[in-house]
């Protein structure tokens, strides 16, 4: 039949038609603008209107707001429009938008994502566009300067930086007859079980979602104590030495097992977040938990609880009591730079006016140790009065001084650190439940590191 | 008016009267095209790429590679053997409820006009907030659930549903229950009604008793009905995603990494969109083929009916 044949034709046509334009070469990124000159960066002498995009994760958004509020204040002509996400969501919700180059202009970024993130082009090393940033390089904690460093290159600005520490409920182990903090991974076990014969169900808590972030931060933390120097994961040539019987993960992992199957270890933890740790921590459900630093001044808030007051950090048990120290920042993208001068100018006055100094203070950083107990990189901060008198009504600042001075980064930072990272969850998962061997979760985790490195 | 006017304007009536369908179809067909088949092309061609997100640059040709790599992966045979756990205990548990309400909402409770509307709610909620209400239901410290369960006795310690592997998946399974159940009711309620009365009248007249009416009367006539929930629960359940995605995250371990998660996971978290759309593309096979199956048991229905 005519009728159907002509049918039969416009389908292949539009079939074929489709197809030509799918197989065409993919879209090709627009090549990387080149750092326009120093003075390009200079303020135009008109300063003309500048709206800027800001994506954090939702944490202090109203505090955020308000530092916004009084830049705004300082620099009228530029306008910041801020968005949110959870933190839980934050690096898929960022990669899709990133991989759309829907770029918005200044993001919060994080050490264990810098690298994927600035090896693909995501984010613009700030001192190219910012010549004076680096200005604040010589004040900054070190584990914090190499987190923002990629390829010799700073690519942000400390929002704040933090150690991970290990706490435990001292009013619980006075109670246990225990009057001073465990100092190995064989103390917390003894202890752990004089409370549970005690009546205390679980006392070991964890946020362990494989969707939270810090929970490959405290493991490595958990390895970093029973390791005594460095190359306690991977050795000089990024080769995994975690994988092998008797290594600090290993032992660590064993420990784990050993914790989970006594019933000490609350078995909730593989699906707990953050902020469901510090609650159970805050109502006396446990007695030891690790998390960033941070949460000690919410955990020892007055009025929070039974036990404000009572939660201590103790340096990270182990043979070296090292720990994991990390840094979140500021960091710029392509999109500014698309965008030409006056954005780079209006960038870069953000950046310094919340990652670096105004009027010789480190205003931002400042205010968010004081008011909301995050830890920073600005070593100086240190030796500010306010920031002393507001650390010490939550812990100790010598402890957290000489915790502090344990830290390093994360080994292995490289571009597919982050996808490694998340892999590694679900097999440590698997090796606490009984899924998988010890070493062959240990196995896993190095075959897919060797993998991702190809 | 001549004949050879007569004669134009029959020429062109006719011209038109074969063009016009064609035109009448061209906009849905440029639609089509545009927001479906050139999108999936688009997909099939990536498949056969290297296309590693944090490498923009770099895309090099690599045929099956993709296709070979994930299929022989443990966490493909994982997921796969996650998603067929899955899918058989959530379509018979949704066919099961389904059948259940509506037999009960078809008989002469007084209730039921108001159970009607009331049954349909879950479905009507999105499976991100029904996972929502399912996590904080199971939730290991005060979750209801346990709650319950606790003051009844039944258990001495709160259970943290979504912590153990095998009741992670079970939890999956009643929430996809609770949430596809209703309209699989829905189904199944206005085939009952499809049925006439003097059926049942004559079966009873014969001395059938409920059972017997059931298995002989009701069944036989909701076949088609019991096809089609199945069809479509099946396609629905290897494509769950937003459950896990709230309430599991695929974990603990890799317990509840179904295919679809996997393939989320592989973009998203490895990054690599190479392995994810051929995991798509497989997933698109499996659904194709599952269609194509359907679409020959109505068929074959229609015929012996």
């Amino acid at each position: 039949m005519e009728g159907s044949s002509i049918w039969k034709k416009l389908l292949v046509l539009l079939v074929l038609a489709s197809f030509i334009i799918g197989c065409q070469p993919p879209a090709q990124p627009t090549p990387e603008a080149q750092p326009p000159a120093v003075e390009e960066t200079q303020p135009p002498s008109e300063a003309k209107p500048v709206e800027l995009t800001f994506v954090t994760w939702s944490y202090g958004v109203e505090t955020i707001a308000d530092n916004i509020k009084k830049f705004q204040e300082r620099y009228p002509n530029i306008t910041v429009t801020h968005k949110d996400y959870s933190w839980l969501e934050y690096h898929d919700t960022m990669v899709a938008a990133f991989a759309a180059e829907n770029y918005p202009d200044l993001v919060y970024g994080s050490d264990h994502w810098l690298q994927e993130w600035a090896s693909a082009g995501w984010l613009v090393p700030i001192e190219d566009y910012c010549p004076d940033v680096k200005e604040y390089s010589a004040e900054l904690a070190p584990y914090a300067l190499e987190g923002m460093t990629y390829e010799g290159k700073v690519y942000g600005l400390s929002y704040y930086a933090d150690t991970i520490d290990f706490v435990y409920n001292e009013a619980l182990l006075k109670k246990a007859g225990f009057d001073k903090a465990p100092e190995t991974w064989d103390d917390v076990y003894t202890m752990a079980k004089a409370l549970k014969e005690q009546g205390l169900q679980y006392p070991i808590i964890m946020a362990w979602s494989q969707k939270e972030g810090a929970f490959p931060e405290a493991w490595t933390s958990m390895v970093f104590s029973q390791h005594e120097g460095h190359h306690a994961l991977f050795d000089a040539d990024l080769k995994p030495t975690f994988n092998k019987e008797g290594s600090a993960a290993y032992q660590i992992m064993e420990w784990l097992v050993k914790v989970y199957n006594e019933g000490l270890f609350n078995p909730a933890s593989l699906t707990t977040a953050e902020i469901d740790q510090v609650k159970a921590m805050q109502a006396g459900q446990a007695a030891f938990t690790i998390f960033p630093q941070y949460n000690m001044a919410e955990v020892n808030k007055p009025g929070s609880g039974e036990y404000a007051g009572q939660f201590k950090i103790a340096l990270m048990p182990g043979k070296s009591h090292a720990t994991v120290g990390y840094v979140r920042f500021y960091a710029m993208t392509p999109g500014v730079v698309n965008k030409g001068p006056e954005y780079i100018d209006a960038a870069c006055k953000f950046l310094h006016y919340f990652g670096g100094k105004t009027d010789g203070q480190y205003l931002v950083v400042k205010r968010w140790a004081v008011e909301n107990g995050l830890g920073f990189a600005q070593l100086p901060l240190y030796q500010d009065p306010d920031v002393i008198a507001a650390f010490s009504s939550w812990g100790d600042v010598p402890t957290i001084e000489q915790q502090a001075k344990l830290a390093r980064s994360k080994e292995g930072l490289t571009t597919w650190y982050g996808a490694w990272d998340i892999f590694a969850r679900a097999e440590i998962h698997k090796a606490i439940l009984g899924e998988t061997p010890i070493v062959d979760a240990l196995n896993n985790m190095a075959n897919k590191w060797l993998e991702l490195a190809q | 008016m001549t004949t050879l006017d007569h004669a134009v304007i029959r020429r062109k009536a006719k011209l038109w009267d074969r063009l016009y369908p064609y035109f009448s179809v061209l906009l849905p067909i440029l639609v089509i095209g545009l927001f479906t088949i050139y999108p999936v092309l688009y997909a099939v061609r990536i498949s056969f790429y290297q296309y590693i997100l944090t490498k923009p640059k770099v895309h090099p040709f690599v045929g099956l590679a993709n296709y070979i790599e994930v299929v022989t992966s443990y966490y493909f045979r994982n997921s796969l053997i996650n998603t067929a756990v899955y899918t058989v205990a959530a379509v018979i548990g949704i066919t099961l409820f389904g059948l259940g309400v509506a037999l009960l909402l078809n008989s002469k409770i007084r209730s039921a006009n108001a159970l009607r509307v009331i049954i349909l709610l879950p479905w009507a909620i999105p499976a991100v907030v029904g996972g929502l209400i399912w996590k904080w239901i199971l939730n290991s410290d005060f979750g209801i659930l346990n709650g319950i369960l606790y003051a009844a006795g039944f258990i001495k310690e709160y259970i943290p549903f979504l912590a153990n592997p095998n009741l992670a998946k079970l939890s999956l399974i009643m929430a996809a229950i609770w949430k596809e159940g209703p309209l699989a009711a829905i189904f199944f309620l206005a085939g009952l009604q499809l049925i006439p009365n003097e059926l049942y009248e004559a079966a009873k007249i014969d001395g059938g008793g409920g059972w017997k009416i059931f298995r002989h009367v009701t069944l036989p006539l909701l076949k088609p009905i019991i096809l089609i929930v199945v069809i479509y629960e099946t396609i629905t359940a290897i494509l769950v995603f937003d459950l896990i995605y709230v309430m599991t995250g695929g974990g603990p371990g890799d317990a509840t990494s179904m295919i679809s998660w996997f393939a989320y996971a592989e973009i998203f978290k490895n990054l690599n969109l190479g392995h994810g759309v051929a995991l798509a593309v497989i997933i698109a096979l499996i659904i194709l083929a599952l269609i194509l199956a359907y679409l020959r048991i109505i068929k074959y229905e229609e015929v012996v009916g």
